[in-house]
């Protein structure tokens, strides 16, 4: 069959277990917040905000991103995935892992618990990782697989530091204060491993769904070694030299390369053949460019331009808060509703195309809650917005019970298209 | 064998049916959308068709080339459909006839 990408794709037990997780992840994420109210405008290191940024970027966001790389394997690699067995151990333990973590940091129990978490997370991705290096072994090397390989060692270099930070509140064995590796392990796991992989992946998908064509490849590859450059020197700065007066150069490389990718997102954004453009894409749109955000913010912490000492950790809240809601949820919102409908679609009305009239992909969920799960997720952007610049509490409760509005919606649409019965009228009706 | 003439008319059958295969994901038919090089008959029992994605990476690509043999052997049972995938020429968005740009509103 002419080496299709959907003959090497992979089973949907590989992949449908992770969204699952990752959806249930969001709605318990959603009442985290609301149980933990004031506490979000707290110290950011504090356990309970621990626990929900762990959750957030874990078992919400790295688990949905599991299933979809999975699936998404033969598109970029035009391979198929290397092992489906290692994939199922890997949810499992991964799965584990993220409560467990969860549980950890939630109830403050930064030894036993920890440690066992961290081990378990170690490993599990360390599985997750050798599974799509693998699969890449023999794939396509283009641009898209170097981002996607970049991403995998950062993500495991960010669990081994994880690892290595829990060790350490039972052997005392690190030269600075936690936080300072802390620091070091947020900005591996969210420029390392979130900002390569989105880059690799959304740079196959966008111009896929705009159905763009001839772009400027040079923004990807100018983009990819800036990223990938400036923050394998900041990451160095920090853990050897303790930090330098070279941090905001640093800073300005990955900027620059952000700004490659962007402007290839632009291109692909204004040759698109598709004007109308649905949920999903919506959601990546004002995701991508939610990215000019925490830059933004990086420029005015590191230079400290207009920011007291008292707004200082406000600051450092809202960049965190700008990188996990502004670009990473709204990016796997969007991209749930351009991929899981391929999935279940192309698994349940393969066998009928051609004979009977089937749905489309956009059939198997409701465009209505989509639209209102986008404007209320919008909603507690901007309420969010006020309510860490202004430390009010009363706007953090009315955006933590619009968020747990989003994530009804979110789960809904979710289960719908997982559990979409298969409809077909005859070719002649 | 058949003449010439009824050569030209059952491809011209066959395009129509191809008329009725939609590309999943852009909504609109391969053939407005242009994917379709070339469509061969032998006059016999034979039908190669050249035909490409929209993106080499298309996801439903294979779902695609089911649609056109199942849509093809539903009037055509006893026809062997060779459905051949190339990528060159790459298609580009001035392969889309101007019905398709219409649909799409470009």
């Amino acid at each position: 069959m002419n080496n299709l990408q959907t003959d090497n794709a992979p089973s949907l037990s590989v992949v449908i277990p992770p969204f699952i997780f990752g959806s249930l992840s969001f709605l318990i994420l959603t009442v985290l917040i609301m149980l933990t109210g004031s506490g979000l405008l707290g110290v950011y290191f504090a356990g309970k905000l621990l626990a929900i940024t762990h959750l957030a970027v874990l078992g919400w966001s790295t688990m949905i991103v599991l299933g979809a790389l999975y699936q998404l394997v033969p598109v970029v690699f035009g391979q198929g995935l290397y092992s489906e067995k290692l994939a199922h151990i890997t949810f499992w333990l991964f799965g584990l892992s993220i409560i467990l973590l969860v549980y950890a940091f939630w109830t403050s129990s930064y030894t036993t618990e920890l440690l066992y978490a961290a081990s378990l997370m170690f490993i599990s991705l360390s599985f997750f990782g050798f599974n799509i290096l693998l699969s890449q072994r023999k794939g396509i090397q283009n641009i898209q697989a170097k981002y996607v390989t970049a991403a995998i060692i950062w993500l495991l270099l960010t669990a081994l530091l994880g690892l290595l930070i829990a060790l350490n509140f039972s052997f005392h064995y690190f030269s600075e204060v936690h936080l300072h590796y802390l620091k070091i392990h947020a900005h591996l796991g969210l420029v390392g491993w979130f900002l390569s992989l989105i880059i690799g992946i959304s740079s196959t998908l966008i111009p896929m769904f705009f159905i763009s064509h001839q772009l400027d490849q040079n923004n990807l590859k100018y983009s990819f070694y800036l990223t990938n450059g400036g923050l394998g020197l900041l990451a160095l700065d920090w853990l050897i030299l303790q930090g330098t007066f070279l941090i905001p150069l640093y800073w300005m490389i990955i900027s620059g390369g952000i700004l490659f990718y962007l402007n290839f997102v632009r291109e692909a954004y204004v040759k698109r053949l598709r004007k109308e453009i649905d949920t999903g894409m919506k959601y990546t749109v004002l995701a991508v460019l939610s990215m000019l955000l925490p830059m933004v913010i990086s420029i005015l912490i590191y230079f400290k331009l207009g920011i007291e000492n008292s707004f200082h950790m406000r600051a450092v809240t809202l960049y965190g808060f700008s990188i996990i809601f502004g670009l990473i949820t709204p990016l796997i919102l969007g991209q749930t509703y351009k991929t899981l409908p391929f999935i279940i679609w192309l698994h349940k009305y393969k066998p009928y195309v051609g004979k009977f009239k089937t749905p489309l992909p956009k059939d198997l969920y409701s465009e209505a809650i989509g639209t209102v799960q986008f404007f209320s997720y919008y909603a507690v952007m901007i309420v969010f917005l006020f309510a860490i610049i202004l430390q009010n509490t009363m706007l953090v409760t009315i955006g933590s019970y619009l968020l747990l509005l989003v994530a009804l919606l979110y789960n809904i649409n979710v289960f719908k298209i997982i559990f979409h019965k298969i409809q077909t009228e005859s070719l002649s009706s | 064998m058949k003449s010439v003439e009824e050569i030209k008319n059952i491809e011209g059958q066959l395009e129509q049916i191809l008329y009725n295969v939609m590309d999943p994901e852009i909504n609109l038919n391969i053939v407005d959308l242009g994917l379709i090089y070339s469509l061969v008959y032998d006059g016999e029992n034979d039908v190669v068709i050249k035909m490409t994605f929209s993106t080499p990476a298309c996801p439903l690509g294979d779902a695609i080339v089911m649609s056109v043999k199942q849509s093809i052997n539903n009037v055509f049972p006893d026809y062997g459909i060779d459905v051949q995938i190339v990528f060159d020429p790459p298609w580009t968005t001035e392969m889309i006839s101007e019905n398709g740009k219409m649909m799409l509103g470009m």
